[in-house]
C-alpha cells in the first residue's frame, strides 16, 4: 500500500483544485460579460451613424441625394473601414459611401421600416465587419419610399478592447490565485504547526530528552496527546515494576543460594545435605511464585477494556467447583449482569480466583462472590464471603502485607492474598479483611479506585 | 489402574512415573502432545497427568480432543505458570484438577488418589466395602480392623476390584488396567492372584467378598459403605 500524502499536501492539493476551478469559471464568466457589452456599445455606435446619414440624406425623385461633406470623413475614404450605403425596398443600392467602392458586403436580410438588424460578417476582402441595417419609411414630397440604411465598421477596434480586457483579466486572476495560493500555505502552515510540535515532541520523548509530551495543543490534538502521556506513564510504571520484581527476585534467591553453597562446603553427612537442599529448594520456589505472581498483575492500562464481570465469576466458580467437587462446597455469585471491570482480564480472574479458592480451602462450606458498582456499572468493589471460621485480626494485616519477602512467610500460609493486594495495588484500590455477617465467616473486600 | 504420565521434561516424567510404579500403578509415558493423544485415546488408561506446556499440540488441546472423541478419565493438570486463567482455560477443556509446578510428589499423589476415587464414585479417602477396608494412601488393608498382608500386586488388585465393587470386571480389562502397554501378560497369573486374595480376606470363607462369574469375570460383591 502506498503511504498515505501528508495532511499538507492533501489539503493543499484539494484547496488549489477548487481555486483553479473557481477563476476558470470566473474567468470564462467576466470574458462573457465584456464582450457582450461592447458588442452592444459598437452597435450603439452604428445605431448613431445610421441616424446622422438619415439626417444628412435627401430624396428627390426617388433617387437619393447625400451631401459632399458627410458627418464622418471616413466614409469618403477606400477602405477606411466604416462603410455605408442605402438601398430600396426591392434591394437596389440607391447610394454607397465612397469608402464602399469595390467591397462587397454579405449584409443581414433587409428588416421591416421602423425594424434593425446586426450581425457580424466578413467582406469580400477578408476583413471582419459588423453590419447594421435599419429599415425606415422615408415620408417625402412625392408620397412614402421605403428605405434601408446600412452601416458596417471593421472589428478590429472590438478586437483589440477585448483582447485588452483578456490580458488584464489574466494577469489580475492570475495574481489574485497566487495570492491565495500563498495564504493557504501559510494557513495551512499556522493550521499543522501544533501537529508538527507534537512530532517533535514525541521524537524527543523516545530520544529520552524528555519525560512526557508537555505544553496545551488545541481542543482536537489535546486528548490525543493526554491518551499518548497515560500510554507513557503505563508503560514506564510497567518497566518499573518488572525491573524492580526482577531485581527483588534476583536479591531473594542469593539467601537460599548461600545457604545452599556453605552446605555442600560443609562437612556434615549427606542427610544434612539432602535436608539443606530440599529445605532451601522449597523456598525458593515460593519466592519465584512470590515474585512471578507480583509481576504477573497487568495493571489498569488507558487502553483497557470494559471486561464484564460476571462471566468470568461463573467461570472461575465452574472450576473450583470441580476442583472442591470431594468437599461439597457450595459457590454461589451475586454478581449482576451489568458490572463491568476496567482492566486486564487476567487480573480480575486472579481476583476472583485466589479469594474464592482461599475461601474454599478454609473450612468454607459457602462460598459468594458479590460486586458493588458505580452509576455506570463500573466495579467499585469485590466482595468474596465464606462460612468458615474466619480470619482472627491479629493476622490480617500480616495476610496482606504487600512487598515482603516471600521467605518471611510462614509455610502454608499461601500466597493468595498478597497476591490479591498486589493486584489492588496496581489498580490503585486496597483490601479489607473483615468479618461477614451474613454467612458468618470470613469477608475479603477488594475496593479499586474510581 | 493405568495411569497416563504427559510430559516433556524428561528428568521430570521419569521422576513422576518412578514414582506411581512404586504406588502400584501401571504407567505409560507420553514426551508430546501427539503421543499423548495416542495413548489417551487408544490405551485403557484410568487417569492422565497433563503438563500444559508441550511442544506441538499443547496440552489443553490433548485434552480438548480426548473429551471430543468421548474419553471420560480423570485428567490432573500439571501447569508451570499458577495463573488462574491458565487453570480456567485447562478446567473448562476437560481437565478435572491443577497442581501449580513445582509441586510435592505426595501432594501429586494425593491429587490423583482423590480422583480415582471420585471417577469410581466414592467421596470418602479410605474404600470401605462391608468389613473391609482400603487405604489407598498408606496401602494397609483391613478387615474387621485387623490389618492384612499384601503383595504389591495383590494390593493393585484388590484396590482394582474395590474402586469398582458391584461392578464386573473381565479378566482381561484387569489384565489391562494392572500391566503397562508392554508387559507380558497371563491371564493365569490374574486367577492365581484372586484364588490367594481371596484366602487372604476371607481364610474362613464366611464373606466371599470376590465372587466369579463364569465366563464374564469378577465381582467385589460386598456393598459400598459410605459412598
Amino acid at each position: 500500500m502506498r503511504a498515505p500524502r501528508s495532511l499538507a499536501a492533501r489539503l493543499l492539493a484539494a484547496a488549489s483544485g477548487v481555486l483553479a476551478a473557481f477563476l476558470l469559471l470566473t474567468g470564462l464568466a467576466l470574458d462573457r460579460a465584456f464582450r457582450d457589452g461592447v458588442r452592444d456599445a459598437q452597435r450603439a455606435r452604428l445605431e448613431a451613424q445610421v441616424y446622422a446619414l438619415l439626417a444628412a440624406l435627401d430624396v428627390e425623385r426617388g433617387r437619393v441625394i447625400m451631401p459632399p461633406a458627410l458627418p464622418e470623413a471616413r466614409y469618403a475614404t477606400a477602405g477606411s473601414g466604416l462603410y455605408a450605403e442605402i438601398a430600396d425596398a426591392e434591394g437596389r443600392v440607391l447610394w454607397r459611401s465612397a469608402s464602399a467602392v469595390g467591397l462587397g458586403i454579405p449584409w443581414p436580410p433587409d428588416p421591416d421600416p421602423g425594424e434593425h438588424a446586426f450581425a457580424r460578417v466578413r467582406a469580400t476582402d477578408g476583413q471582419a465587419l459588423f453590419a447594421y441595417a435599419y429599415g425606415v419609411q422615408w415620408e417625402g414630397a412625392g408620397g412614402a419610399l421605403p428605405l434601408v440604411v446600412r452601416v458596417a465598421e471593421e472589428t478590429s477596434a472590438y478586437e483589440a478592447q477585448v483582447a485588452g480586457f483578456r490580458r488584464s483579466l489574466a494577469l489580475w486572476l492570475g495574481a489574485a490565485s497566487l495570492a491565495l495560493l500563498l495564504v493557504e500555505a501559510a494557513l495551512l502552515r499556522w493550521g499543522l504547526a501544533p501537529l508538527r510540535r507534537l512530532a517533535r515532541e514525541v521524537a524527543a520523548v523516545e530520544a529520552g530528552e524528555r519525560e512526557l509530551v508537555s505544553g496545551r495543543y488545541p481542543a482536537e490534538v489535546q486528548p490525543l496527546v493526554d491518551a499518548l502521556n497515560a500510554l507513557i506513564r503505563s508503560g514506564r510504571a510497567l518497566i518499573e515494576r518488572y525491573r524492580n520484581a526482577l531485581g527483588d527476585l534476583a536479591h531473594s534467591l542469593k539467601t537460599p543460594l548461600a545457604v545452599l553453597h556453605g552446605a555442600a562446603e560443609g562437612r556434615e553427612g549427606p542427610e544434612a545435605l539432602r535436608a539443606a537442599v530440599l529445605e532451601q529448594a522449597a523456598r525458593m520456589q515460593r519466592l519465584v511464585d512470590y515474585h512471578l505472581q507480583r509481576a504477573a498483575a497487568a495493571g489498569r492500562s488507558p487502553a483497557a477494556r470494559a471486561v464484564p464481570v460476571a462471566p468470568v465469576v461463573a467461570r472461575v466458580l465452574a472450576t473450583l467447583e470441580k476442583v472442591h467437587a470431594a468437599r461439597g462446597v457450595a459457590l454461589e455469585s451475586a454478581v449482576g449482569p451489568g458490572v463491568r471491570f476496567l482492566g486486564d482480564e487476567g487480573d480480575l480472574m486472579e481476583l476472583v480466583g485466589n479469594l474464592a479458592d482461599n475461601a474454599c480451602k478454609h473450612g468454607g462450606r459457602r462460598v459468594r462472590v458479590s460486586a458493588e458498582a458505580d452509576p455506570e456499572g463500573r466495579l467499585r468493589a469485590l466482595v468474596v464471603e465464606d462460612d468458615g471460621p474466619g480470619i482472627a485480626p491479629e493476622r490480617r494485616a500480616a495476610l496482606l502485607a504487600r512487598g515482603t519477602r516471600g521467605d518471611t512467610r510462614a509455610e502454608g500460609q499461601g500466597i493468595g492474598l498478597a497476591v490479591v493486594a498486589e493486584i489492588a495495588a496496581a489498580y490503585g484500590g486496597t483490601v479489607e479483611i473483615g468479618h461477614g455477617a451474613d454467612l458468618g465467616g470470613a469477608r475479603v473486600t477488594v475496593r479499586l479506585a474510581p | 489402574m493405568r495411569v497416563l504420565v504427559v510430559e516433556d521434561e524428561a528428568a521430570l516424567r521419569g521422576q513422576i512415573a518412578a514414582r506411581l510404579r512404586e504406588e502400584g500403578f501401571a504407567v505409560e509415558e507420553a514426551p508430546d502432545g501427539q503421543e499423548a493423544l495416542y495413548m489417551g485415546g487408544e490405551l485403557p488408561v484410568d487417569a492422565a497427568i497433563v503438563d500444559l506446556g508441550l511442544p506441538g499440540l499443547d496440552g489443553i488441546e490433548v485434552i480438548r480432543r480426548w473429551r471430543e472423541a468421548g474419553r471420560g478419565f480423570p485428567v490432573l493438570i500439571l501447569t508451570a505458570r499458577g495463573r488462574w486463567q491458565d487453570k480456567v482455560q485447562g478446567l473448562e477443556a476437560g481437565a478435572d484438577d491443577y497442581l501449580a509446578k513445582p509441586f510435592h510428589m505426595e501432594e501429586l499423589l494425593a491429587r490423583l488418589r482423590a480422583l480415582l476415587r471420585r471417577s469410581a464414585g466414592w467421596a470418602s479417602p479410605v474404600i470401605r466395602c462391608g468389613p473391609v477396608e482400603l487405604d489407598p494412601a498408606s496401602h494397609e488393608v483391613r478387615v474387621d480392623g485387623a490389618p492384612v498382608e499384601l503383595t504389591a500386586f495383590e494390593f493393585r488388585l484388590l484396590r482394582y476390584l474395590m474402586l469398582h465393587a458391584g461392578e464386573v470386571v473381565s479378566k482381561s480389562e484387569l489384565s489391562e488396567h494392572l500391566y503397562e502397554e508392554d508387559a507380558d501378560r497371563d491371564s493365569n497369573v490374574i486367577e492365581v492372584l484372586v484364588a490367594r486374595l481371596r484366602r487372604k480376606l476371607d481364610p474362613e470363607r464366611r464373606l466371599e467378598p470376590i465372587e466369579t462369574l463364569r465366563g464374564r469375570g469378577y465381582r467385589f460383591r460386598l456393598e459400598r459403605a459410605g459412598a
